[in-house]
C-alpha cells in the first residue's frame, strides 16, 4: 500500500533552525508511523514562495507549512498580529505560557474556518535593533529609515519610536542596508547573522522588543481525513519536534550574537535597566493603539499570562 | 468595438503612468523625510507611503494582463516562426490558425481557472497586506485579462481567415523618427565626410 | 522520462510558431491535466504571483524610460558628441556609432532599443558618407547589443529574478565587460575601415567637443542618476528605473522638446504593450519552472551533470554552446527564464560565481541577438537598412567573430565580471 505523502514546504534554508526542526519532524513522523507516512521536505521556497504558500495549502497543493505568524493577518485572522506587538512577552516563559496554553489553542482554533489546522508554534526568537548609529534610547532612532516586513503593527511600532518605517522584501534588505536606502532594521540575531547584515550595520542593541515565530499548520481536510492512529503519532512527533525547534532556536540566536560580537564589525550594546524602561515606556502604547485591530480581550489575556508569572 | 479597443489602450497607458508616478513620489518622499529640517521632517514622516510598493505591483500586474490582450491585437507576442515561414502558403495557414487556436484555448482555460480561483477567494476574508484590499478584487485581473486575451486571439484568427492578414508588430519601426529627416539632420550637423587619403593623424 | 516529455512537448509547440509564452503555458497545462497530482488551481495562483515582485517592476520602468529617450532626441545628441570625439579616426562616423551605442546602452536597458535609437539616425548618415550599407549595419547590429551588457539591463533583471542574484551587483559586473566589448568592436571597425580606406571626418576642436558634450549632457546625466543613485543608496534598482522614466520624460518633452506632450499617450501605450509581452513571458516561464521543480528535473539534471564528471571548464563550454544554440531560435528573455533555473544550480555546485555566470549568460544573449535565424538586432537593422537577413548576416560576420572571441574571454576570466562588484561591495 502506498504511503501517505505529506508535502512540507517552507521558505528558509534547510540548515536554519526551522529547516532542521522540519527534518526532525520528518524523521520522527516516518519512524513512528513505520513508513506509512512519508514527509517530503521542500525548503527554500522551491515549490511555493512566501506569498503563495498559504493559498497553496488551502488548495491542498501542499499539506504542511511553517509560515511566519505575520502571514495570518492578511489571511483574515488579525488576532495573530498580537505576536507582533512590542513588549507583549516580557520573556520566553511568558511566551510559551501563551503559545502552549489556552490562548494559543484559541488562536489556532480561529484558523479552522480557513480550512487550516494549527499544530504547533515554533520560535525564531526575540528581535534586536540594528542600524548605523548607536541606539541607547528610542530617540536615537528618530527619523531613521527602518526596514520592516509588511505589517500595520510593526509600522505603528517604528512610528512610536519616531522612526520612518519602510516596507521592503527580505531579499532586498542586505543591499538596501549596504547602500543606505534604509538605515536599519529589526531581526532576531540568527537572521541578522545568517543574512550577514552585521557586515553592513555598525550597531546592534539587544532590545528584545518583539517576537518572531512560526506556526506549523496543515490542510484541515487532509488532517481530518487521516486515520486516527496516524494522527496521534504525528501529533506526538510534532510535540517532540517543537521542543527541539525551540531549543535550537535559542542556541542559534545565542551563538549568532556571539559570532556578531566576535566579527568585530558591529558593536553589540546591552541596555541598562533604566534605558530598557524607556524603550518599554515608548513602545507599550502601541498595544493600546492596536486594540481595535487585534482585540482588547486577547491582548488582556496575554497580559494576564504575564501577570501570572509576576510581570505587571 | 472601437470603443473597447480604445478603452483597452488607455487603461494600460493610465496604469503605466500611475505606477511610475506613485513609485517616483515614494522615492521623493523617503528622500525628503531623511533630510533634517525641523517640523517639516516630522510632518513628512507622518505621511504613510508604505502602500506604494504594493500598489505599484498590482497596477503592473493588471497592466500586464490587459497589455497582453492588447499585444495579441497588435501582434507583439514573439514566437519561433523560423520553421513555419519555410512552409508553403497553405500549410503555413494551417499552422498559424493552429497556434492562434492554441492561444485562444490556453487563455480561455486560464481565464476559467482564474475565475474559479477568484470565486473561492471571494468567500474568504483575505486582504493584501499593505492596502488591505480584498484579494479577490486584486486577482480579478487573471480571469478578466485572460478572457479578453482569448477573445482577441479568436478575433485575430477570424480576421486572418477572412482577409489573410495578421497583425504584425514591427520591431524595427520607430515612431517619430523619419529616416529621410535623420539623414538631412546628419548632413547639416558636423557629420561631414572627408577622405582619409593622404591625411596623417 | 517526464523531463523528456516536457521538453519535447515544449519544443514541438514552439516550432508551430505560437508565441513562446503560450507554448510554455500549454506545456504546463497539458502536463498538469494528464500526468501529475499537482492541483491545477495552483496554476491560477502562479499566474498572478509569478510577477508579484517589486524587483520585476524595473522592467516596465526601464522600457518606459528607454522609449522616452528614443523619441526625445537624446540619441541624436549622443551621436553628435561621439562623432566630435572619435570622428577623425579611420571609419570615424562608424566609430562614433559604436561609442554612441555604448553611451545609449548606459541609459537604456534593451538591445533592440539601442539599435533603433542609434541605428535609425546613424545608418542613413553612414550611407550618405559613402560607407557600404553592410558595413554600417554590421557595426550597429553588434554594438547595439551592448544595450543589455552595459547597465541598466532588462536581461540582467530577468536573470536576477530567476536566480535571486542581486541586480545591483549584476549591473556593476556589466560595466567592465561592456566597456571592453565596446573597445573590441571599435577596434574591429577601425581596422576594417583603415584597410578599406573609409572616410574620416574633420577633427573637432575642443570647443566643438565641449559644445556637443553640453548638448548631450542631459541624456548623459541619466547614467549618473541611475548608477549613482543605486550605489549611493538614494534608491533601489527598481526605484532607479522609475526615476529614470520620469527624468527621461522631462528631458524629452521639456528640455530637448523633441517630443510633444501629445506623443506621451502613444509612448505609454507602446511601453505598456512591450512590458506586458515580457511580463507575460515571465509569468509563463515561472509556471514552467514550477512544473520542472515539482517534477524534480533541475535537481536530477544537476546530479547527472555532476556525476558524469563535468568540470567547471567543460561545463561552461557546454553552457555557451547550449545558449548559442538557443539563441538561434529564441529571444533573450525567454532563454534566460527557461535556461537559468536548470543551469544555475549546477553552476553553483561547481563553485561558479553567480554574478559571473549571469554575465556569461548576458554575453551569450548578445551574440544570439546578432545572428540568424532569430536575432532581434538583426531584424531591427534590416528594417532600418532595408537589407535582407542573409545579406546582413554576412555583413555582421567580422564583428560577430569579435563577440565570440570576447565571449570566451569573459567565460574564462571571471575577474572581468567579479572584480568591480567585489571591490564596491566588500
Ligand atoms: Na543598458
Ligand atoms: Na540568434
Amino acid at each position: 500500500q502506498n504511503p501517505i505523502i505529506i508535502k512540507f514546504s517552507h521558505v528558509v534554508a534547510a540548515d536554519t533552525p526551522k529547516g532542521k526542526a522540519a527534518e526532525r519532524f520528518k524523521e520522527l513522523a516516518e519512524k513512528a508511523t513505520k513508513g506509512r507516512v512519508k514527509v517530503e521536505l521542500y525548503p527554500n521556497s522551491t515549490l511555493y514562495k512566501d506569498k503563495e504558500e498559504l493559498e497553496a495549502l488551502q488548495l491542498g497543493a501542499v499539506q504542511m507549512l511553517a509560515p511566519s505568524l505575520a502571514k495570518f493577518g492578511p489571511l483574515g485572522v488579525k488576532e495573530f498580529e498580537v505576536f507582533d506587538l512590542p513588549y507583549i512577552f516580557p520573556n520566553r516563559d511568558v511566551l510559551h505560557r501563551v503559545t502552549e496554553g489556552p490562548v494559543g489553542a484559541s488562536l489556532m482554533g480561529k484558523l479552522e474556518a480557513k480550512g487550516i489546522t494549527g499544530l504547533a508554534f515554533w520560535d525564531n526568537g526575540f528581535k534586536v535593533m540594528s542600524s548605523n548609529v548607536p541606539m541607547k534610547v528610542p530617540a536615537d532612532l528618530r527619523a531613521k529609515k527602518m526596514r520592516i516586513q509588511s505589517s500595520k503593527v510593526l509600522d505603528a511600532q517604528m512610528r512610536a519610536l519616531g522612526a520612518n518605517p519602510q516596507v521592503m522584501a527580505f531579499s532586498e534588505v542586505y543591499q538596501a542596508l549596504q547602500t543606505g536606502v534604509v538605515d536599519g532594521t529589526e531581526n532576531p540575531p540568527s537572521n541578522l547573522y545568517t543574512q550577514k547584515m552585521h557586515e553592513v550595520q555598525k550597531h546592534v542593541t539587544i532590545t528584545n522588543h518583539g517576537y518572531l515565530g512560526y506556526a506549523v499548520i496543515v490542510n484541515k481536510k487532509f488532517w481530518d481525513g487521516l486515520p486516527a492512529d496516524i494522527r496521534t503519532e504525528l501529533t506526538n512527533a510534532m510535540k517532540q519536534s517543537t521542543q527541539y525547534a525551540n531549543a535550537i532556536a535559542q542556541i542559534e540566536n545565542d551563538n549568532a550574537l556571539d559570532a556578531v560580537k566576535k566579527s568585530g564589525k558591529t558593536t553589540v550594546y546591552s541596555l541598562t535597566d533604566k534605558e530598557r524602561a524607556e524603550w518599554v515606556k515608548t513602545l507599550t502604547p502601541v498595544q493600546k493603539e492596536m486594540e481595535g485591530r487585534i482585540g482588547k480581550d486577547l491582548i488582556q489575556s496575554v497580559n494576564k499570562e504575564a501577570a501570572a508569572l509576576g510581570f505587571k | 468595438m472601437k470603443l473597447l479597443d480604445h478603452l483597452e489602450e488607455y487603461f494600460i497607458a493610465v496604469l503605466m503612468a500611475a505606477a511610475t508616478l506613485i513609485t517616483f513620489t515614494a522615492v521623493v518622499h523617503r528622500y525628503l523625510s531623511g533630510i533634517d529640517i525641523p517640523v517639516i521632517q516630522d510632518a513628512l514622516i507622518k505621511i504613510n507611503m508604505s502602500w506604494a510598493q504594493e500598489l505599484t505591483i498590482y497596477l503592473f500586474v493588471w497592466m500586464a494582463k490587459f497589455g497582453a490582450a492588447y499585444g495579441v491585437r497588435s501582434g507583439i507576442h514573439v514566437g519561433v516562426d523560423v520553421l513555419v515561414n519555410r512552409l508553403s502558403e497553405k500549410n503555413k495557414k494551417v499552422f498559424i490558425l493552429m497556434s492562434l487556436g492554441a492561444g485562444a484555448i490556453f487563455t480561455g482555460v486560464v481565464g476559467t481557472l482564474g475565475a474559479n480561483f477568484v470565486w473561492g477567494m471571494a468567500h474568504t476574508d483575505q486582504t493584501s497586506s499593505d492596502l488591505e484590499m480584498p484579494m479577490w478584487i486584486v486577482y480579478l485581473a487573471i480571469p478578466l485579462g485572460s478572457y479578453l486575451m482569448s477573445f482577441r486571439f479568436m478575433q485575430v484568427a477570424w480576421h486572418y481567415v477572412r482577409t489573410g492578414d495578421l497583425p504584425k508588430h514591427d520591431h524595427s519601426h520607430v515612431e517619430g523618427l523619419d529616416v529621410e529627416e535623420a539623414v538631412e539632420a546628419a548632413q547639416e550637423g558636423a557629420l561631414q565626410p572627408k577622405t582619409a587619403a593622404g591625411d596623417k593623424l | 522520462m517526464n523531463a523528456a516529455i516536457i521538453f519535447v512537448l515544449l519544443i514541438l509547440l514552439m516550432l508551430t510558431g505560437m508565441p513562446i509564452s503560450i507554448a510554455l503555458g500549454m506545456t504546463v497545462l497539458t502536463f498538469l491535466f494528464t500526468m501529475t497530482t499537482v492541483p491545477i488551481e495552483s496554476v491560477a495562483l502562479k499566474l498572478f504571483t509569478g510577477i508579484e515582485k517589486f524587483e520585476i517592476m524595473a522592467i516596465p520602468f526601464f522600457i518606459l524610460a528607454g522609449n522616452f529617450l528614443t523619441h526625445g532626441g537624446v540619441a541624436r545628441r549622443m551621436i553628435n558628441f561621439a562623432a566630435s570625439m572619435v570622428g577623425h579616426w579611420h571609419g570615424g562616423l562608424a566609430l562614433a556609432g559604436v561609442l554612441a551605442c555604448a553611451l545609449f546602452a548606459a541609459v537604456s536597458g534593451s538591445s533592440p532599443a539601442t539599435v533603433v535609437a542609434i541605428g535609425s539616425i546613424i545608418l542613413p548618415a553612414l550611407v550618405k558618407q559613402g560607407y557600404p550599407r553592410g558595413f554600417g549595419a554590421g557595426v550597429i547590429t553588434t554594438s547595439g547589443a551592448l544595450g543589455i551588457l552595459i547597465p541598466p539591463s532588462i536581461v540582467m533583471v530577468m536573470y536576477s529574478v530567476s536566480t535571486n542574484t542581486s541586480v545591483g551587483k549584476l549591473f556593476m559586473a556589466g560595466v567592465i565587460p561592456g566597456i571592453l566589448l565596446a573597445f573590441f568592436l571599435g577596434l574591429t571597425t577601425w581596422f576594417l575601415a583603415k584597410k578599406k580606406d573609409y572616410p574620416r571626418m574633420p577633427k573637432a576642436s575642443w570647443k566643438e567637443r565641449f559644445i556637443a558634450f553640453r548638448k548631450s549632457a542631459w541624456g548623459l546625466l541619466l547614467i549618473v542618476i541611475v548608477m549613482g543613485g543605486i550605489y549611493s543608496g538614494k534608491f533601489t534598482p527598481t526605484e532607479a528605473a522609475a526615476v529614470a522614466a520620469i527624468y527621461a520624460f522631462i528631458v524629452a518633452v521639456f528640455v530637448y522638446k523633441d517630443m510633444s506632450l501629445k506623443m506621451v499617450p502613444k509612448v505609454l501605450i507602446d511601453s505598456a504593450a512591450m512590458s506586458a509581452m515580457l511580463l507575460y513571458i515571465i509569468t509563463n516561464a515561472v509556471l514552467f519552472s514550477f512544473l520542472m521543480t515539482s517534477e524534480n528535473i533541475p535537481q536530477a539534471m544537476a546530479g547527472w551533470i555532476l556525476d558524469s564528471g563535468f568540470g567547471m571548464v567543460s561545463f561552461l563550454l557546454v553552457v555557451n554552446l547550449l545558449l548559442l544554440l538557443a539563441g538561434n531560435v529564441m529571444e533573450p528573455s525567454s532563454i534566460v527564464l527557461i535556461m537559468s533555473p536548470i543551469l544555475f544550480p549546477v553552476a553553483m555546485k561547481l563553485g561558479i560565481d553567480p554574478v559571473h555566470f549571469g554575465i556569461i549568460m548576458v554575453v551569450n544573449m548578445e551574440v544570439g541577438m546578432c545572428h540568424p535565424p532569430v536575432g532581434l538586432n538583426l531584424y531591427v537593422a534590416s528594417g532600418i537598412t532595408k537589407m535582407g537577413i542573409s545579406e546582413l548576416t554576412v555583413a555582421v560576420l567580422p564583428w560577430l567573430m569579435t563577440m565570440i572571441g570576447f565571449l570566451l574571454l569573459v567565460t574564462y576570466v571571471p575577474a572581468l565580471s567579479t572584480w568591480l562588484p567585489n571591490l564596491i561591495y566588500n
